[in-house]
């Protein structure tokens, strides 16, 4: 078993392209405490053998320096200056939506009382009218119909929901927009280093982009009921061939759902007018 | 200030204390006190039973984490039966389970830190400190308690309403918090949470105000700002941040207390999928902002004044002045300061605008110099000193230990990109432990047995505390170090069954260990309220100033009443003239007369 000390060892395994750098980061700033740890615990460890009371001995009457202030304050502002201007590169990367890379693949995702679900563009690539497309379409946003979907919008046709699972290409830029139709969730993906709290009435920006194929786990990580724990969704990582059969599949069955659905309300159009 | 100069004649002193004691009844004694110091003790003992159930809730939780779906031992079967799966069974359902974590957190921060710190170490150190017979306002002092022990019975009421405790995490993040699904004017679990918190907050302010009053308008003669011990210093400091935290606490309280009582929609979006139609308009994050706008300053206030009982247990017991007196005063007053621009740090994660995320960012790793100042001045404190070691110094090096561990780990989430994958994992309930446990407790320790003597008049067992110590740090870390671990293999925290993720399966032998260190460090308690009572009752009496500390409270009298002092207190010094060079004893008390003047940073008599 690994040991509890071996820090860096616990990570599950990176799967993103930013993970690395995630990692890299913790490792420094671990290496860094560490040094610390050692440098503070190890002077109070020697002080509390060396000046412990004994017969005869006697405490020292000096009230402090201010050198050693200055340098003690200055040292540590620069180290810790210099963390966090090097983290915020990273930040900047991960999270400044105006730098995310141009999405090959878009998702919409929503998070509820307790579970996610997932809309596809289909094999179109484009989304119908929805409530994130449009915002006078979130006032349709409903148990049944949680994105708001326009099913008359002919672009919207191909779009397909699917609850607890997604599959994304490997090696593409995914952009996931999140929202959630309840409390607050947040989609927590740990292989790919991914966390983002999503809220009700704004969808988020979440951007990855993953180099191993296969299949991995999706946490809520914000408290949101009872049911939190169990808000789990496992996702996959195929290759573009797999992602685009099923894209494909999922789209063709979609559409000939909506074409069986349509056939009713649409003789019903035509009647209404031309008794007119 | 004449009132304070015939306060301090001994002879009026007397007959003052004489008459209190002939003229008022038992219950203005005892229950509606205005003394400060038998204050104190009401802040000690209510917090304490507090401790307890935090404790025991905290344990249950261990439980379940560790042994998911197997009966609680010996209580599991006492349980009512809204608590466990099935009547009788002991195992405890999620809702339970989500109504326990946010119970834990929210009892140990408002009921047990908060009032320790703040209201059992102000109201005790201050007029004992400073050299004066009470506090400012005591009638607004004794309010200050009295609003404590109502909010404890509204906050453990929860249970009797229709939806149990509150569920919401003691973060109560809306719209979960808001939402409650039942009509208006119902008091459920989280109104009742929420009024009382409010009461808190209420009490919070009361006691700020007059402690500040106090600390500016009532010091001994000759005492200046800078001879106060730090201590008070720090405790001054915690009280303007209570002040002009606790108010914007209240506010966001009340606005969530309407959504939920009146059904308005502070904190709710429009567009909810939800079978209620009260919504709309609201903004979730806002709440956020405005909780941690106060509550990050109250780590401080949880914090800040153990430092400065800290700061005094150690330069008594290496029998040294405090390293960098004026040095330890700016950095608890730039932590106040930094304290009230970095509250973002909580919300890298939460949704808002990633350049608030940078400018939060960069504030926080601001705020970890002064920590770090304060760090090295307490070991400059200890480097050739002459350690003598007390329970208390034990417990105040275990502090310093400990808040280096919480410190270091800080320094993780304030990356904001780190943060990202450690945010709401077991890495941050490590973190939070190390600084309010490891920070906080240990520092309570060490200032309660330090001043024990001095309120109880009685000795604390000295083995029994070495022996409680011991076993507490042993149990601490045994229990909070494998959860950073948990963290960084992704073990989100407030879950009530790990086991159900795949990536999480390897670290149960973790969560075992962690529950067994919990079990320790709970009934380690038990040899502390052994000492307690057995000193109370049978313990050797304790002497004016057993520790030969210089500070002013160990000029009264070894368990003072009323009013205090039994003689007039002028203070010739600051708190921390050890071990001077010319003088045959290795202290100096403030109250004692003598000149002395500094020369390259040491003291030296003059005659």
């Amino acid at each position: 078993m690994k040991s509890v000390f071996d820090f860096l060892g616990w990570f599950p395994e990176n799967i993103s392209t930013f993970g690395g750098e995630l990692d890299a980061l913790f490792a420094i700033i671990w290496w860094v405490t560490v040094g610390i740890f050692f440098l503070t615990f190890g002077l109070m460890a020697i002080f509390m053998i060396v000046y412990r009371n004994r017969e005869g001995h006697r405490g020292y009457n000096y009230h402090g320096n201010n050198i050693l202030e200055i340098v003690w304050t200055i040292l540590p502002t620069l180290l810790f200056a210099g963390i966090g201007l090097y983290s915020n590169e990273i930040w900047e990367v991960t999270k400044y939506s105006n730098r995310n890379p141009k999405p090959d693949v878009e998702i919409l995702m929503l998070g509820k009382q307790f579970g996610w679900m997932f809309l596809y563009p289909g094999a179109d690539g484009k989304f119908g009218r929805n409530a994130y497309t449009d915002r006078t379409a979130r006032a349709d946003m409903s148990a049944t119909n949680p994105f708001g979907r326009d099913s008359l919008d002919p672009a919207g046709a191909d779009d397909f929901m699917v609850e607890n699972q997604f599959r994304v290409p490997v090696n593409a830029n995914v952009i996931v927009r999140g929202s959630t139709i309840d409390v607050l969730h947040s989609f927590f993906l740990p292989h790919a280093r991914v966390k983002q709290d999503v809220i009700p009435g704004t969808w988020m920006n979440i951007w990855f982009n993953i180099f191993k194929t296969g299949k991995y786990e999706l946490a809520c990580a914000e408290l949101c009921g009872s049911g939190h724990y169990a808000m789990r969704a496992e996702y996959q990582v195929l290759s573009d061939a797999d992602y685009d059969a099923w894209l494909d599949q999922k789209s063709a069955e979609m559409k000939g759902m909506n074409a069986a659905v349509a056939k009713e309300p649409a003789a019903a159009d035509t009647t209404a007018s031309a008794t007119m | 200030m004449s009132t304070e100069a015939i306060a301090h004649s001994p002879s009026h002193e007397h007959v003052h204390e004489e008459a209190h004691h002939h003229v008022l009844p038992w219950y203005r004694r005892y229950l509606f006190s205005t003394d400060h110091k038998v204050i104190a003790k009401q802040f000690m003992l209510t917090s304490f039973i507090f401790l307890f159930i935090g404790g025991a809730f905290a344990l249950i939780i261990r439980w379940q984490l560790a042994f998911p779906g197997k009966p609680i031992p010996v209580i599991g079967s006492l349980l009512p039966s809204t608590w466990v799966t099935e009547p009788g069974n002991g195992i405890i359902t999620p809702e339970f389970f989500a109504q326990l974590l946010t119970m834990h957190g929210s009892i140990m921060i408002f009921f047990v830190i908060i009032p320790l710190a703040v209201g059992m170490f102000g109201n005790f150190c201050i007029p004992l400190m400073i050299g004066t017979n009470d506090m400012a306002l005591p009638r607004l002092n004794m309010w200050s308690f009295w609003l404590l022990p109502p909010a404890g019975l509204i906050i453990l009421t929860g249970f009797f309403t229709p939806s149990g405790y509150a569920a919401a995490g003691w973060t109560s993040y809306p719209p979960l918090a808001a939402q409650t699904g039942y009509p208006a004017f119902t008091f459920t679990g989280q109104t009742l949470w929420l009024i009382a918190v409010f009461l808190i907050g209420f009490s919070s302010i009361m006691g700020g105000v007059n402690y500040i009053t106090t600390i500016l308008n009532k010091r001994a003669k000759g005492m200046r700002l800078f001879d106060m011990p730090l201590t008070i210093w720090a405790i001054f400091i915690t009280a303007i941040l209570a002040v002009l935290g606790t108010p914007v606490l209240a506010s966001g309280l009340a606005m969530l207390f309407f959504d939920n009582f009146l059904h308005t929609s502070f904190f709710l979006p429009d567009n909810l999928v939800t079978s209620s139609k009260y919504f709309g308009g609201g903004q979730p994050v806002l709440f956020q902002h405005v909780f941690w706008f106060y509550s990050h300053p109250a780590v401080y206030i949880m914090l800040v004044p153990l430092m400065g009982v800290v700061s005094d247990v150690i330069s008594t017991f290496s029998r040294k002045p405090i390293f960098g007196y004026k040095a330890m005063i700016f950095a608890i007053a730039s932590i106040g300061g930094l304290g009230f621009i970095v509250w973002g740090h909580h919300m890298f994660q939460s949704g808002m605008n990633p350049l608030l995320g940078t400018t939060f960012m960069l504030s926080t790793i601001v705020i970890a110099v002064p920590s770090a100042i304060k760090v090295f001045n307490w070991l400059g404190t200890l480097w050739r000193g002459d350690i003598h070691y007390s329970a208390a110094m034990l417990s105040a090096l275990a502090f310093v230990s400990m808040f280096i561990i919480g410190g270091l780990s800080g320094v993780f989430m304030a990356s904001a990109p780190v943060d990202i994958y450690i945010h709401d994992t077991y890495f941050i309930v490590a973190h939070i432990h190390y600084v309010l446990f490891g920070g906080s407790l240990f520092g309570i320790f060490a200032g309660l047995y330090y001043w024990f003597p001095k309120m109880f008049g009685k000795m604390l067992s000295e083995t029994w505390g070495r022996r409680h110590l011991f076993w507490t740090f042993i149990g601490f870390n045994v229990c909070f170090f494998p959860m950073h671990v948990l963290g960084l293999g992704g073990h989100m925290r407030r879950i009530y069954d790990p086991n159900v993720y795949d990536f999480l399966k390897g670290m149960h032998p973790m969560n075992i260990i962690i529950t067994y260190g919990a079990m320790l460090l709970g009934f380690a308690q038990l040899m502390l309220v052994g000492n307690i009572l057995y000193s109370l009752f049978f313990g050797k009496k304790a002497t004016r100033n057993p520790w030969r500390a210089n500070s002013l409270e160990w000029a009264a009298p070894p368990h003072p009443g009323h009013g205090n002092f039994d003689s007039d207190i002028t203070v010739y010094r600051g708190p921390y003239e050890y071990s001077v060079a010319d003088r045959e004893l290795d202290y100096w008390p403030q109250w004692e007369p003598g000149k002395a003047i500094s020369v390259h940073h040491h003291t030296v008599a003059v005659d």
